[in-house]
């Protein structure tokens, strides 16, 4: 039997996803161990084997078959934009992907003005104003704390993920239009979903079971 | 300087030495395959009129070809697909024919991806195109020729799934979608995306037998059994004609005895848009992507003005040798070969014993003795079996 390789986006929704995982009786003794600075994680009785990587890594490294599986939010899916199977929500790591801004901004989303756009997701903002809006923006790329983009003037809205609005509220900004719902995803190669077909349509139908 | 026109653009590498060999040698086996079955080589240019493979006809988005222009002004193209010049080609040459037309070809193709997604931007094709039959049985002989042909080069562990195209098109019809939800719906159907389907078909007023229906393709792959399960799909008299076609075609490929590396899946829904009919793709483990494709064009001729039933396929010939290479299964090359090693007095003799050597079949290098040369070492990393020495009067 050949490995199944599973890539998992690091941080929190690699933990959900292997709690949800042992339900089904697919575990990792290895992963568990806090101090491990191992870099791929074997489960020899499956032949399963599991890796970490940046979230937006995991669609890179299913298209390539690099990995058979990945699990990642929606989000990255949306904007790298690769070819794969996109077979299961799992529920988890729920949030919206919105536009934000001051509510003075508002205004400026109801006509055809050329607005900045700030975002961490350029793909995302693209597609939802110009094929959706159809509204010209110029998008201005940037890598983290997003929300300070209409406070210091660099923009006048921004693209972002929401989960409880916090951030937001807290630094006088609030949700005026929502793009779209976001949550966990499974995704397969599309070679491996064919090659393997009996062995993940198993892992899918005996998730799909328990969600 | 130097060091700036060394390398080569990014998307595009040299091919050298032992690779090189085993590219060749994979291509004539494949090539031998394709004979066998009496197609017949063409080349065709590589760089055409943009027209040939804009949005109507082409694969590709015109945003990925690589243009250029002539001193007229007209806009030029690398092709990025070969299947187009083709058809171009037999409308062009062949308008008399009435039998059917074979050709096959080897070529690079040129496509203009992003960057940074370790991909190539050129890459070697190898295919075959069957003008001027629309059976099934020509259907059948496409997708022996793909089985047929990775077994001669050793691969047994791949599958050639087949779809239709009309099966998912007719429930589409049927439906009467807007292009928009049209548009959608394909996109969940291509990435198997049930949930997907569902959520976006729950609010239309469509019939439910169509919506389970919907809800069912990117479920129905796998092997033959899958045909018998969707004949509760097929709603429509086109997607039962699908079926039948992709049955049959079963049949056919049991009597060629290649039926164990098939398998069905109907949730294939091309971006192509010049297939019409069965449209296939060859997989195989250590390669996330497929090392074939092809199908039925029967609509491609008629933008050349010779509307012409045709089906083809191309083995992508760079992704195979990487999935030859993980499967440990690449081709020998080694042929005998010997080094001739002379003193500059004597190159006659070299000549003579090269010449010899090489009317009975063995590969001969010269080369002029030079002091502190290790041929030995050179004899090793080039899998030369044999150094001989020409020095003075002790000839050997």
């Amino acid at each position: 039997m050949r490995y199944l390789t599973f890539a998992l986006g690091k941080g929190r929704l690699a933990k959900k996803t292997m709690e949800l995982f042992e339900q089904i009786g697919i575990t990792c003794e290895e992963m568990k161990d806090p101090a491990t600075r191992k870099l791929i994680f074997v489960n020899e009785a499956l032949k399963l084997k599991f890796f970490l990587a940046k979230g937006p890594d995991v669609p890179t490294y299913v298209e390539y078959g690099a990995a058979d599986i990945g699990i990642v939010g929606k989000d990255t899916i949306l904007e790298e934009g690769r070819r794969m199977y996109e077979v299961l929500d799992l529920g988890y790591g729920k949030c919206r992907m919105c536009v934000c801004g001051p509510e003075s901004a508002r205004e400026l989303l109801k006509h055809q003005e050329l607005i900045r756009v700030a975002t961490k997701y350029p793909h995302i903002a693209k597609d939802y104003f110009y094929n959706q809006k159809h509204q010209t923006v110029e998008i201005i790329k940037l890598n983290g704390s997003i929300e300070l983009a209409p406070i210091v003037g660099l923009s006048e809205v921004i693209v972002d993920i929401v989960e409880t609005g916090s951030t937001l509220k807290e630094n006088g900004l609030q949700v005026l239009e929502e793009v779209c719902p976001l949550s966990a995803r499974m995704v397969v190669n599309q070679v491996s979903m064919k090659m393997e077909n009996e062995r993940i349509g198993r892992i899918i139908s005996d998730l799909k079971s328990i969600l | 300087m130097y060091k700036q026109i060394l390398h080569t653009p990014e998307g595009v590498r040299d091919i050298y030495n032992g690779e090189c060999r085993r590219k060749n040698k994979v291509q004539d086996v494949l090539h031998s395959v394709l004979q066998s079955y009496g197609y017949d080589d063409i080349q065709t240019p590589t760089f055409e009129f943009f027209d040939v493979f804009s949005r109507e006809i082409g694969t590709v988005p015109s945003k990925e070809l690589y243009k250029f222009f002539d001193r007229e002004g007209h806009t030029l193209a690398l092709r990025p697909d070969i299947t187009p010049s083709i058809a171009r080609a037999v409308a062009k040459y062949f308008t008399e024919e009435d039998m059917p037309v074979r050709l096959c070809y080897v070529a690079n193709t040129f496509i203009n991806h992003s960057d940074f997604q370790g991909r190539l931007k050129e890459n070697t094709q190898l295919g075959a195109e069957m003008i001027g039959d629309g059976s099934v049985e020509a259907d059948a002989e496409m997708i022996a020729l793909v089985a047929e042909s990775l077994l001669k080069i050793g691969l047994t562990e791949f599958q050639v799934g087949i779809g239709h195209v009309d099966f998912f098109k007719s429930l589409l019809r049927e439906s009467r979608l807007t292009e928009d939800l049209e548009l959608e719906l394909r996109e969940f159907i291509s990435n198997k995306n049930i949930y997907g389907v569902r959520e976006l078909l729950e609010p239309l007023p469509i019939a439910v037998g169509l919506k389970e229906a919907f809800a069912a393709v990117p479920k129905l792959f796998g092997s033959v059994d899958i045909l018998e399960k969707a004949d509760a799909c097929a709603v429509t008299e086109d997607a039962k004609r699908a079926l039948e076609r992709l049955k049959r075609i079963y049949e056919l490929l049991a009597c060629y005895g290649y039926e164990k590396y098939i398998t069905f899946d109907l949730g294939v829904v091309s971006k192509y848009k010049y297939y019409t009919g069965i449209i296939f793709q060859a997989y195989t483990y250590g390669t996330g992507d497929a090392v074939a494709k092809g199908g039925r064009y029967d609509t491609l001729m008629d933008h050349f003005g010779k509307p012409a039933p045709a089906t083809g396929f191309a083995f992508v010939v760079d992704r195979l040798l990487s999935a030859l290479a993980r499967h440990k299964l690449l081709p020998d090359t080694k042929v005998p070969k010997a080094l001739i090693v002379y003193r500059a007095s004597q190159a006659e003799k070299a000549v003579e014993k090269a010449m010899e050597l090489r009317r009975q079949g063995i590969a001969a290098e010269m080369t002029p003795d030079r002091i502190g040369r290790d041929y030995a070492a050179y004899a090793k990393k080039n899998d030369i079996s044999e150094i001989i020495y020409i020095e003075g009067q002790d000839l050997v």
